[in-house]
């Protein structure tokens, strides 16, 4: 880890003690009993922040949203484990900055929908609370929402939470590829023999293929 | 500014452009090509991306900075097409399609002849334009042919000068030789597609496309990977232009490719004589070229935009266009499909080529009786991904879940872990009628980053012989789907009427300049030293990918400018 990684590492630490003490202990599951002086801060606690491009409340929206849209569960990773909030964020700063307006007036609407509807925001809602909202936005039986709809809304978190689960590492999410192992998709793959392609059983062969490494070399690095 | 000369220009350099600067720079006509988009090398498409270039689309023209406008009907305003699926390199669309590369049935150049002879006129539909084209299967045979050997297509024969032969195409029309290579192994959604439809009596066979099933001309074979559509090749074995006919133009020493440009306006004279066109660089500077022959090879959008941008006195309703045909009987195939998933095994279908893997052609043109059925022309079916590309975005943006499965939460995580690897889809790709209200004309409120007026696409699929069709074929899926052994089939949603893939229409060709816009070698009837290649100039669409017929009229038109036009400027019908 080079010193700059330190210091921003340090700096993400500080910031989410800030938003945790102005937020609530909700706001930040991860970070709660972590060692800062652990140095191997794993990369999903990292990257259960925005900082890019979401203010801290927001990200803690996003995290909590994404997570009912493709929600973890044993042996099967979620939006949260595999950064699907990270991708979001760094789109948002980059390729999607277009949609930075999007998102703000969603989330916005979001908000004053459930503080309505339930007087709480929506990342401190149960997780049943929380579907019935997502069910209301796909629907588009949310009151409240001018432009974007309820249904664009969720149109585009879907996507984006998609993009973020199986998109390659590279952008943020997918991260250790648990998108791509929640499917079974070896990555990117640059050739398959005439046996895998007669082959009736899962394709297991490591490693799995990401752009700046395989598998095998992420966990050698980690 | 810049005003330079040249014997020819081509107007995008794509599927038709690129065969054209090498066949005319091989003749010895010094040519310019003018591409909006960058020109890139196999090295650029490794590793493979599927967020780049599948979802980001980005071997596509940028929606935002190249709008493109779609509207149902007159009556409604038009909106931008949340995607332009077409190319946007030097290469076209040829360097991120599927490479499926058919030859039209003898039928489909004389749809409506055929239809009238064996159905009466009463059975075409009333408010469609079908006519024939003005010219044969057999006068394009020999371009096919060239098209296949030249740029390298797999595949089995199924007529062999009339013979017909199990395994391959039996309904395709005959050809006079095997193909160059052969057919690519097929992968298990094509293994299971192929046991189901002969169950059921059909005529199932690998897919012919211009990828390269084992080496040729110093290009490799495919290597299965799986990431074809959508991606630029890896190792150079799909045979797109920009490692064919790319390279041999370059060879000629008489050819120049400009990228990142953007041609504006067609240039003329007083007596209506294209003079050359004006562009605009990479820099914003605005240039002028001289040519004695201009040739428009872009998509059929920017052939329409080109035109009616550039009217003149003598052409006061677009260049070209004193027929009035100009911009009209858009055509774009829909995609009626199901989804299948498999619990006793895997299928994954990410291995091998994605487009169309494994196809039958008992339900496409008129090779089945429709009497009675309550439409015509028919739809080519295959087996593919969820939407042509088989990573895990695609599935998850393509696939809708079966019905009761929700599109978000623990159940969809959970088809989605259990049936990515073990789905596949069964697609009808329909030939949907040409009707002169389905038209292209300028956006009067839209621009590109150009200054230029939006192409505006008026079009509606849902008439009443296309969803007779698409319910027809819809079933036939069905039954596909069942006799491949699916544990479970169900239909895919269809669209909201707004056009798919492969355009055609707008330059329609014809044998009457007063309903046609040029001839059967793309020559303008109006200005002979103007030339469009295309599938603008399909005056039916047939259920087939355009792109190999596209390409043999590309050669087709060059032949006729290098043997008779060159010594002959003038028209060539």
């Amino acid at each position: 880890m080079s010193k700059h990684d330190s210091a921003r590492r340090a700096f993400l630490v500080r910031a989410a003690a800030g938003a945790g003490a102005v937020a609530g202990a909700g706001l930040l599951p991860d970070a709660s009993g972590q060692n800062r002086g652990e140095r191997h801060e794993a990369p999903a606690q990292l990257h259960s922040r925005g900082g890019a491009f979401f203010n801290q409340e927001d990200a803690a929206t996003i995290a909590a949203f994404t997570e009912r849209l493709m929600p973890g569960a044993a042996g099967k990773p979620g939006a949260r484990e595999a950064g699907v909030l990270r991708y979001i964020d760094l789109a948002l700063a980059g390729a999607y900055a277009d949609l930075q307006d999007f998102y703000r007036r969603s989330l916005r609407q979001l908000d004053v929908y459930c503080r309505k509807t339930y007087q709480e925001s929506f990342r401190r809602l149960d997780a049943a609370r929380q579907d019935e909202v997502i069910t209301a936005l796909e629907r588009d039986q949310v009151t409240g929402f001018t432009w974007p709809s309820g249904l664009e809304f969720f149109n585009i978190i879907r996507t984006h939470t998609m993009e973020g689960l199986f998109a390659d590492p590279i952008y943020g999410g997918n991260q250790n590829f648990a998108g791509w192992r929640l499917v079974g998709f070896p990555g990117a793959q640059s050739i398959f023999t005439p046996a895998d392609m007669r082959s009736r059983q899962a394709f297991t062969r490591e490693p799995i293929i990401g752009l700046e490494a395989s598998d095998e070399s992420a966990k050698g690095r980690a | 500014m810049a005003t330079e000369k040249t014997e020819v220009v081509i107007v995008g350099v794509g599927a038709a452009g690129g065969i054209l600067a090498a066949e005319l720079g091989k003749a010895g006509m010094k040519v310019i090509g003018l591409e909006r988009g960058p020109r890139l090398a196999t090295s650029d498409f490794t590793p493979h991306d599927e967020l780049r270039y599948f979802e980001r689309q980005e071997l596509r023209p940028s929606v935002k900075r190249q709008p493109v406008t779609w509207r149902p009907n007159t009556n409604a305003r038009a909106k931008p097409l949340p995607v332009l699926n077409y190319g946007n390199q030097a290469g076209g669309g040829t360097v991120h399609y599927g490479a499926v590369s058919w030859r039209f049935h003898e039928d489909d150049f004389r749809a409506r002849s055929r239809t009238i002879e064996r159905y009466g006129v009463s059975a075409i539909p009333e408010g469609s334009s079908l006519a024939d084209w003005p010219l044969t299967y057999g006068d394009l045979e020999p371009y096919y042919d060239r098209a296949e050997y030249d740029l390298g297509v797999s595949g089995k024969a199924g007529n062999l000068e009339g013979r017909r032969i199990e395994g391959g195409n039996i309904f395709e029309a005959p050809r006079r030789r095997e193909y160059p290579l052969p057919a690519l192994l097929p992968d298990q959604s094509g293994v299971l597609f192929e046991a189901g439809a002969r169950k059921l009596g059909y005529h199932p066979f690998s897919t012919p496309r211009a990828i390269l099933s084992q080496p040729y001309q110093g290009r490799p074979g495919c290597t299965y990977c799986g990431f074809c559509q959508a991606f630029g090749c890896h190792v150079g074995a799909k045979s797109s232009i920009l490692v064919t006919k790319l390279p041999e133009a370059d060879k000629t020493g008489n050819f120049q490719l400009r990228t990142g440009t953007m041609c504006y306006r067609l240039n003329s004279d007083n007596s209506g004589r294209a003079t050359g066109v004006a562009y605009y660089g990479p820099d914003g500077s605005d240039n002028t070229i001289e040519a004695d022959l201009v040739i428009l090879a872009p998509f059929i959008y920017d052939n329409t935009r080109l035109l009616l941008v550039s009217k003149t006195a003598k052409f006061p309703n677009g260049f070209a266009n004193s027929s009035g045909q100009v911009g009209k009987h858009l055509m774009a195939h829909i995609t009626p499909r199901v989804f299948a998933t498999f619990d006793d095994r895997f299928v994954n279908i990410y291995m091998g080529p994605s487009a169309q893997k494994h196809s039958l052609d008992d339900f496409n043109a008129d090779n089945f009786d429709h009497s009675g059925l309550g439409f015509i022309r028919g739809a080519q079916i295959s087996v593919s991904p969820a939407d042509l590309e088989a990573g895990p975005i695609g599935a998850a943006m393509s696939m809708d879940p079966p019905p009761g499965t929700p599109r978000w939460g623990a159940g969809y995580r959970d088809f989605l872990a259990k049936y990515f690897a073990r789905h596949a889809a069964i697609v009808a790709q329909t030939e949907n009628l040409p009707y002169a209200d389905q038209m292209i004309d300028l956006d009067p409120d839209v621009r590109d980053q150009w200054g230029l007026p939006a192409p505006r696409l008026t079009y509606d699929w849902r008439r009443e012989n296309e969803i007779t069709r698409v319910e027809f074929m819809a079933r036939k899926l069905e039954e596909l789907g069942r006799a491949m052994g699916a544990t479970r089939v169900w239909r895919g949603r269809m669209g909201p009427g707004a056009p798919g893939a492969h355009h055609e229409g707008g330059t329609r060709m014809g044998t009457d300049p007063a309903t046609s816009v040029v001839n059967r070698f793309g020559q303008s009837w109006d200005v002979p030293n103007l030339f469009i290649v295309g599938s603008s100039t399909f005056p039916s669409m047939t259920g087939f990918n355009p792109t190999l017929t596209i390409q043999a009229l590309a050669y087709m038109s060059a032949d006729a400018i290098v043997k008779r036009y060159q010594s002959n400027p003038g028209p060539l019908v």
